[in-house]
């Protein structure tokens, strides 16, 4: 008892291949290792040589679940490098882009990956039997989500219509119409839907983390704004790299990104939301605190919760954004080549994603850096796993590795992403 | 068949077209196109197999195209009848991916949304490199395929009174 090995060789429902193994020696957690065996995926490199223009639809090919992340802080660093100062009605639409992507990205992991954990399945196919309700709930509001994806995008997986300087294609308001009739069922949808998981029996666990996103005076954050956090960073995304380093780790595909001279912060939901809460609309701060929600959540096991109020927001700003549509009087600012470094930072679903590009006379990319979300998040994800191993200890074997796998999946990992990430092992000796 | 018209049989082909073997699903839906009465809908699907589920909704019979890992021999198909029983054990393969077509289905089945006839084609794959093409015995199954699916639409729609070209 006093030494074991737990390994989890694949850890199902998160995006991406990955495993986990924890070291218990004489009765402690002796050492966690979060796996990333997803190949390499080289897509820094593969961006290098290619022109401008063709950076959106290479870079909404490294997920098929958060293209638009990808190509929002992809369009918002080339424009940054070229000089480009998009009209107010690209910046709403490309708003409503985002609504779109953390509508379905959020109802999948909420109902389909993470619910499971908390009622006691192995899976969404056996929750189904006895929630069918529930995940009916979850696939309307993907398909809302999916639908505003096909409509600004040009389809919902790797979207094609986004361009530097704005789109391809515009809608006009009688096709955003029918959208607003579907967002209206979906916000409802989502109300009941956080109500259904706040009922759900969620472990005492606190951490203390450095929460760090993106912070904008006037609206919840999703492509503009400052990297801030809980500590008091604020800084312009062209300094993310003078504040934040990646590393890497000899067990993983995946680079390491920790605060300089600091050490592992969160980035996500829960981040978001203690950072601008007060952007919120009263009405969406009123239905949190309905659910429990307290201003600033630290239970990672809560973070359901804080999706669940996001999904909310997010068809509300939906439907303000398509109430107030006026279509552009271009569908695109014009962009010429130059010499010049961009930088950008947006909010991906699960967190903050910076993008920086080089950019020669002629438009040909000479470098770029990507840093995902859930390459900034796992040190915390093995810091989190450290804490609950050691606070579950004497759970048997099968008990210890569903808490750790509902561990991991709190921060909804996207392995694939990280890799450009579960197997989990437990070591007792 | 008129765009508000509800299809009467839906033909999915599941696959990228850019992973070699895997686009073996695309290629028989280009194929059927043209081939089948216009009240049979043809799709592509490349990601995210959850959407079926509302792809099918009020369409009363579906068939899937789909590649799968080798077993015995690739360019092998397979048929499934998943109305009543899902994919064996070995046609099924897990994924930490989100939802792929085994799972959809049975997903669906949990809820009481499959259609009243649901049939599935496998191929057996050989390469699923990225950017590679079909390999040789694969694409010798498209045509066969093909061929085999535009007669059971047509054996489906003659029984429901409508087997006409449009």
């Amino acid at each position: 008892m006093a030494n074991r090995t737990i390994r989890v060789d694949y850890i199902a429902r998160v995006e991406g291949e990955s495993s986990l193994e924890l070291s218990i020696r004489n009765g402690k957690v002796d050492a966690v290792r979060l796996s990333i065996f997803e190949p390499p995926r080289f897509f820094e490199a593969l961006l290098r040589g290619r022109g401008f223009g063709e950076v959106l639809d290479i870079v909404a090919r490294i997920c098929g679940i958060c293209p638009i992340a990808y190509q929002m802080s992809g369009v918002h660093a080339v424009e940054d490098a070229l000089g480009i100062e998009v009209d107010e009605p690209i910046r709403a639409l490309r708003r409503l882009l985002y609504c779109g992507e953390w509508i379905q990205s959020h109802a999948l992991h909420i109902v389909m990956l993470h619910a499971p954990d908390f009622l006691g399945y192995p899976d969404a196919i056996a929750m189904a039997r006895d929630h069918g309700e529930a995940v009916q709930r979850a696939l309307a509001l993907k398909k809302t989500g999916n639908d505003l994806l096909r409509l600004l995008g040009g389809r919902e997986i790797h979207p094609i219509n986004a361009r530097i300087g704005g789109f391809y294609r515009v809608p006009n308001r009688a096709e955003l119409a029918p959208l607003a009739e579907a967002l209206k069922h979906a916000r409802d949808r989502a109300i009941e839907s956080l109500r259904w998981t706040a009922g759900f029996p969620f472990p005492e666990f606190v951490r203390d983390y450095e929460f760090v996103a993106l912070g904008h005076p006037d609206e919840y954050p999703m492509n503009a704004g400052r990297i801030v956090s809980s500590a008091g960073l604020d800084i312009a995304a062209a300094d993310y790299e003078t504040e934040f380093i990646e590393r890497q780790v000899p067990y993983s595909t995946a680079l390491h990104s920790v605060l300089k001279g600091r050490a592992a912060y969160l980035v996500g939901p829960m981040a978001r939301y203690a950072l601008n809460r007060d952007r919120l609309p009263a009405d969406i701060r009123t239905l949190a605190e309905e659910v429990g929600l307290e201003p600033v959540c630290r239970n990672p096991f809560r973070s359901i919760l804080v999706r669940g109020v996001e999904v909310v927001y997010a068809c509300h700003e939906a439907l303000r954004l398509i109430a107030a549509y006026e279509p552009p009087s271009r569908p695109f600012v014009p962009a010429e080549p130059r010499a010049g470094v961009g930088y950008a930072c947006t909010e991906a679903p699960r967190g903050i994603l910076y993008h920086r590009y080089r950019i020669d006379a002629d438009g040909t990319i000479l470098d770029a850096s990507l840093v995902p979300p859930t390459a900034q998040n796992q040190d915390v994800i093995e810091e989190d796993l450290r804490e609950v191993a050691t606070a579950g200890l004497a759970l048997d074997e099968e008990a210890l590795k569903a808490r750790c796998e509902q561990s991991i999946r709190n921060h909804d990992p996207c392995i694939s992403c990280a890799a450009h990430f579960l197997k989990l092992r437990v070591d007792r000796t | 068949m008129t765009g508000d018209e509800q299809p009467l049989a839906l033909v999915v082909g599941i696959g990228n077209r850019d992973r070699g073997d895997d686009g073996f699903g695309p290629a028989v839906a280009h194929r059927l196109m043209e081939r089948v009465p216009s009240t049979v809908r043809i799709l592509e699907r490349s990601g995210d197999a959850l959407a079926m589920i509302e792809d099918w909704d009020g369409i009363p019979s579906v068939i899937v195209i789909d590649a799968m890992a080798p077993i015995r021999k690739p360019g092998k198909v397979h048929r499934f009848d998943l109305t009543g029983s899902p994919l064996p054990i070995g046609f099924a393969p897990a994924s930490s991916h989100a939802f792929g077509v085994a799972e959809t289905v049975e997903l669906a089945r949990s809820l009481g949304r499959l259609p009243q006839c649901l049939v599935a084609y496998l191929v057996e794959g050989e390469q699923f490199g990225t950017g590679a093409p079909l390999s040789l015995a694969v694409a010798e199954a498209v045509e066969h395929v093909a061929g085999r699916i535009v007669s059971e639409v047509l054996t489906i729609l003659k029984a429901k009174g409508k087997g006409r070209h449009a």
